[in-house]
């Protein structure tokens, strides 16, 4: 029997939208729409080519109620939830490395202190510093949007730029 | 009848589990594996819901009539092409283009299959049992078949809380949308018991609807003065989401936008969207060497940042008059990049304290020519909560302004 939802295998990149986060491995591509302050977490173990990608939105799950729910939505309970379904596929945990992008912060809101996008980047950082896993590239920050593609076989995160002027990054 | 945040959150909830039922068992019958897309719960007036329905297509329909612990009904409502998808995975041969009595019994069988999913889903969390009745098949162009004579539900003035969930079959055609229609009484029943929190008058949540309405049309006569383009409001939806459903809605196309926070009571976040081509179009009918190739540059951004704060002027002073409050806005913020990273922050912001949140989201067209903008007003939840019970029914039908308004609304 099937059960709905996206079939790990799929041709097409297998989107993973906001609070969303998905494992799979090999040459699956994942991606991430228009990351404005959001954060796109991505781990991978090189060895087995094991990975995931996550669409975070906010800083800090332990203080939420609901983050067992959803833990794709906040950066640390996003990272745990990753690093425990890549080990539980055979990822080997100290093998694991980490990208990130996003981030931003587009607007000048005196409601929004430090910048959210901020928030999302420092709490990344931590939680992956607290793991051990180490952090091999980034792209946060600025004032623009952001598309993801990422592909755990290769550990290729491509980041395109949404305001049309920086153009296409790979990480 | 009241209701509060965590009694809406928990019906948004159901509607959601109802969906992920209702798609698990569409693909055990059809084996074509599905998705649940948006879910939504609509606060919509049978005029709305009539022009969301009536897209000149034909479509098929399975309703039933809910009583128990929940009166009302639950309605499926197919593309004529994703019925004959459906009828297609089930009955091998069958290639006539008519629907035929087999392919009704088929598409029947189907969608009722798929209104007890969202209905055991609804008995599940409410611990109750909800009979549902014989299904009944449906088919025509127009909203009256399908929910014309439902009782209390669609008349042009009443506002109906609505429930509506998406789901497509990945990689084909099929797809369709789920309507819950609960009857008054029975949802007042269950909102009393859900609600944990002083909540809102029902009553003036239709009043806040016609006052976002006033800042609606404030909006359009604003664009048709400064531009000279003739525009009208098209779609005026309250809509009660998850935050994360926001940037979802968004198109994934780049557009160029006009980002707000304001404050008062209530306090939230005001965004003006254009897509590229509508905001050259406004460019080149404010400024009059219009723009130099496919860039905003600083000429056409500070003509679409102007309207967007003179617009933002005019859609919160309406909402003002009637709280009879004041409501100060940020001055505005340019931005141009692709939608949903143009709505996140401000989805972030907000999910520091909330988890769901009231949008009212408007369309404002311009006939022939091409202007559209999409308007986001995403108030914070407690805000929005205390400014509603500081409104006075009687004074909405009071303001002057709504008079004026009446005999041009949704015409």
């Amino acid at each position: 029997m099937k059960t709905y939802g996206t079939e790990p295998g799929a041709p097409d990149p297998v989107q993973v939208g906001i609070a969303e986060l998905v494992v799979t491995e090999g040459q699956d591509t994942l991606r991430s729409y228009g990351l404005g302050s959001c954060l796109a977490v991505a781990l991978y173990d090189p060895g087995t080519e094991i990975g995931g990608l996550a669409h975070v939105m906010l800083p800090n799950g332990d203080e939420a109620d609901n983050s067992d729910e959803k833990p794709g939505k906040y950066a640390d309970t996003a990272i745990r939830a990753l690093l425990r379904r890549m080990v539980e596929r055979g990822a080997n945990y100290t093998d694991v490395e980490a990208k990130i992008a996003g981030g931003s912060d587009m607007f000048d809101f005196k409601s929004f202190g430090d910048g959210v996008g901020q928030r999302n980047v420092t709490a990344a950082r931590e939680e992956l510093e607290k793991l051990g896993v180490p952090l091999v590239a980034e792209d946060v920050g600025g004032e623009r949007g952001r598309t993801v593609e990422f592909t755990p076989g290769t550990g290729t995160l491509i980041v395109k730029s949404g305001n049309g002027e920086d153009g296409v990054k790979e990480l | 009848m009241k209701l509060d945040v965590k009694a809406l959150g928990t019906f948004y909830r159901i509607a959601r589990e109802g969906a992920g039922l209702a798609a698990g068992r569409l693909t055990q019958m059809t084996g074509v594996e599905t998705q649940v897309g948006i879910t939504k719960l609509n606060f919509m007036r049978g005029a709305e819901i009539r022009q969301d329905f009536e897209d000149g297509r034909e479509k098929v329909g399975v309703r039933v009539e809910l009583s128990g612990g929940l009166d009302g009904h639950s309605v499926i409502v197919f593309d004529r092409e994703s019925a004959r998808s459906i009828v297609e995975t089930l009955i091998a041969d069958d290639e006539s283009e008519e629907l035929d009595e087999m392919a009704r019994s088929a598409t029947t069988e189907v969608g009722h299959i798929i209104n007890s999913g969202f209905v055991d889903g609804w008995a599940d969390v409410l611990e109750t049992v909800i009979d549902v009745s014989t299904p009944e098949f449906v088919t025509g162009v127009t909203v009256d078949p399908f929910f014309g004579d439902l009782e209390g539900a669609v008349d042009d003035d009443d506002l109906a809380l609505l429930f509506q969930s998406q789901i497509d079959a990945v990689g084909t055609e099929i797809g369709f949308r789920h309507y819950l229609f609960p009857e008054h009484d029975s949802m007042a029943g269950l909102l009393e018991r859900l609600r944990t929190s002083e909540g809102i008058e029902y009553d003036k949540l239709d009043g806040f609807d016609r006052l976002a309405k006033q800042g609606a049309r404030e909006v359009a006569k604003t664009a048709t003065t400064l531009t000279g383009i003739e525009t009208s409001v098209e779609i005026r939806r309250l809509n009660f989401v998850s935050l994360e459903v926001i940037p979802e809605e968004v198109s994934n196309e780049r557009l160029v936008g006009v980002a707000f926070e304001f404050d008062g009571t209530p306090s939230g976040y005001l965004l003006f969207l254009f897509d590229e081509e509508s905001a050259t179009e406004i460019v080149n009918a404010m400024v009059p060497t219009g723009t130099s190739g496919d860039g905003f540059d600083e000429m056409g951004k500070s003509a679409i940042t102007e309207l967007g704060n003179i617009m933002a002027s005019g859609f919160l002073d309406g909402w003002a008059n009637v709280l009879d409050t004041t409501i100060d806005h940020s001055p505005p913020e340019f931005i141009h990049d692709i939608g949903p990273a143009v709505i996140d922050p401000v989805v972030i912001q907000l999910g520091e304290n909330q988890d769901f949140a009231f949008v009212f989201d408007t369309l404002v067209v311009a006939d022939g020519r091409e202007f559209d903008c999409e308007i986001y007003a995403i108030p914070d939840e407690e805000d929005l909560e205390r400014a509603l019970n500081d409104l006075e029914v009687d004074r909405v039908a009071e303001t002057p302004t709504t008079a004026e308004f009446d005999e041009i609304e949704d015409a």
